[in-house]
């Protein structure tokens, strides 16, 4: 039990699957955080597109993704 | 040994850190500047200072040694072992610690537990900070020694005589900015390293159809995922439950010397950016300290030693220059592990400590003073301690070993105890003391437990998940805490929707 063998069955292939699925639940939950929260502590007048921490966030996923899908 | 304008290079390199961090002495008046930089740094600074103290010279080499050992599935610690962890940091937990004024992670866990859980927090993590100090010191002074020439005594009175200096006077605003240099020395020498590596190896598809020919000890050495059976200490259960789950938002959330950097921000939006462009920043540390070692099983084939691999690397491929801007990158890593432990033992033990045990109500002025003699002191113990480095070599992994096996229940009592309401003190008490005991169990008997080679991914998942489950058992059985208590202490989605402040 300690060694997780109950997975020994999972091939790296699907492995790599549930991390990448990781990655996309993650990405998920940081698109439905409310658009405020991320801003919270810029001015409403100072808030722009690219100090949207949503955008960050995905941008950050999206290149780990792409580096587990290619090794 | 060192050329003429290497010794330039490093010489140039300590002096202007020194002077650099000096400046920072006139920003310092009360103890919030000390500790918290007068909650006045922007995010880029902050991420980038998060970056360096992570990966320390230590590193560099044990790192680029697994890779040669391994292969690349060692960077699952910088991928998957850092970005979800370090975005859940930033969208839940930062805002809550930065909100609340707080100055360590045991005062959240004081206030949400008792002053037991966060003693025990603080004092677990003073004694191996300050155990870690006398190592570095001693780490720093061998490679003084190896590539100045300096005797072992001067480099280490050398060491602790810069970083003490501008961290004593700046405080965290000094060691953050420091970092900030001392990140930019660390990229540039390790992409140079790199860039020459993949010259010398023939570029990247070169490497890796080299590597696939030499045996089938190399057969998944470009494997990210390894198999749940491998002989590795990174089978992908490991990584997923032991790294990602536990170990990498223990590391994130729960250790002082980050969190406390993101509590300088200027501002909440400051505090969450600085950690996801930390994330960011920290998918490149692979390339620096992994690829070489990759390389090297090309250009070095058959090390007995895999931490032979980099310093190898090194000396048959940098160019005097380069060497000496390589080795200012290792003592960039050291000098920022240092001074990133030198503040934050001086917060714990003043905030954590001296406040509640020793005097309490006394003004500002007091605790700055105090926080300054405490780094003066830790200093003294780094440098009185260094020695046992040379009586004990493997210390240093003992030490950051047994602080993995602190992780796993860390993170169990701060997950339940920001995200249920019903975590009591007793469950939080029982939870951390338990689960350290049994993560020792394991570690003691582990040849009975595990059948791969280092199991502390495996330690820290089993650890935390009893620590999850004595904590939800023991508060269920004891008597909960009042709305009154946890207000502001326990996540709740109208801080997301409404922004409530705490």
């Amino acid at each position: 039990m300690f060694n997780f063998d109950w997975l020994s069955g999972v091939s790296q292939e699907t492995a790599k699957m549930i991390f990448l699925s990781l990655y996309a639940l993650i990405g998920i939950l940081v698109l439905i955080l409310p658009t405020e929260y991320v801003y919270q502590g810029i001015a409403k007048e100072d808030r722009h597109w690219w100090n949207n921490l949503k955008l960050w966030s995905i941008a950050v996923l999206c290149i780990l993704a792409s580096i587990y899908n290619h090794f | 040994m060192l050329a003429g304008i290497d010794y330039f290079i490093v010489i140039a390199y300590i002096i202007g850190m020194l002077l650099l961090g000096l400046y920072f002495k006139k920003f310092v008046s009360s103890s919030e500047d000390y500790f918290l930089g007068g909650k006045s740094l922007p995010f880029w600074a902050i991420g980038m200072s998060i970056v360096v103290s992570d990966i320390g010279a230590l590193d560099f080499v044990g790192v680029s040694g697994q890779a040669y050992r391994y292969g690349i599935s060692v960077g699952n610690f910088d991928w998957v072992g850092s970005v979800p962890a370090m975005l859940l940091a930033a969208f839940i937990f930062i805002p809550y610690f930065w909100r609340g004024g707080m100055y360590t992670i045991p005062e959240y866990l004081g206030r949400r537990y008792n002053q037991k859980v966060r003693t025990i927090a603080s004092v677990t993590w003073i004694l191996f900070f300050a155990l870690d100090l006398g190592v570095l010191f001693w780490a720093s002074a061998v490679l003084l020694n190896v590539l100045m020439g300096w005797p072992i005594w001067i480099s280490i009175v050398a060491t602790a005589g810069v970083v003490g200096l501008y961290t004593y006077f700046g405080g965290i605003t000094a060691v953050i900015m420091t970092d900030v240099v001392q990140f930019i020395i660390m990229f540039i020498g390790g992409f140079a390293l790199v860039f020459l590596s993949l010259y010398e190896v023939g570029g990247w598809d070169n490497m890796v159809d080299k590597i696939a020919t030499m045996g089938p000890e190399y057969r998944n050495h470009f494997d990210i995922i390894q198999p749940q059976d491998t002989k590795s200490p990174f089978p992908w259960t490991g990584i997923l439950f032991g790294l990602t789950f536990v170990m990498a938002n223990a590391y994130m959330i729960g250790n002082q010397s980050i969190v406390q950097r993101c509590l300088t921000a200027k501002n909440e939006w400051h505090a969450k950016a600085s950690m996801i462009f930390g994330s960011a920043l920290k998918m490149f540390i692979p390339i620096l300290v992994l690829f070489p070692g990759l390389m090297a099983v090309v250009v070095h084939p058959g090390l007995a030693d895999g931490d032979q691999a980099l310093p190898m690397m090194i000396k048959s491929i940098m160019p005097p220059g380069l060497v000496g801007l390589m080795f200012a990158a290792f003592f960039a890593g050291l000098m920022s592990s240092v001074d990133s432990l030198l503040n934050s033992t001086a917060t714990l033990f003043t905030k954590d400590i001296y406040e509640p045990f020793i005097k309490k109500g006394a003004d500002d002025k007091h605790y700055l003073k105090v926080g300054q003699i405490t780094t003066l002191v830790l200093l003294l113990i780094g440098v009185a301690t260094s020695p046992i480095s040379s009586d004990f070599p493997g210390i240093y992994v003992a030490i950051q070993t047994f602080m993995s096996y602190f992780q796993g229940p860390l993170f169990a009592i701060l997950l339940l105890g920001i995200f249920w309401k019903r975590t009591t003190e007793w469950g939080g008490l029982s939870a951390l003391v338990i689960g350290i005991g049994f993560a020792i169990y394991l570690n003691v008997f582990k040849e009975q437990f595990f059948t791969i080679e280092d199991p502390f991914l495996y330690i820290s998942w089993w650890s935390f998940l009893l620590g999850f489950i004595i904590n939800v058992v023991v508060s269920l059985l004891t008597k909960k805490h009042t709305e009154e208590q946890l207000k502001g202490l326990v996540f709740s989605s109208k801080i997301l929707v409404e922004n409530k402040k705490l």
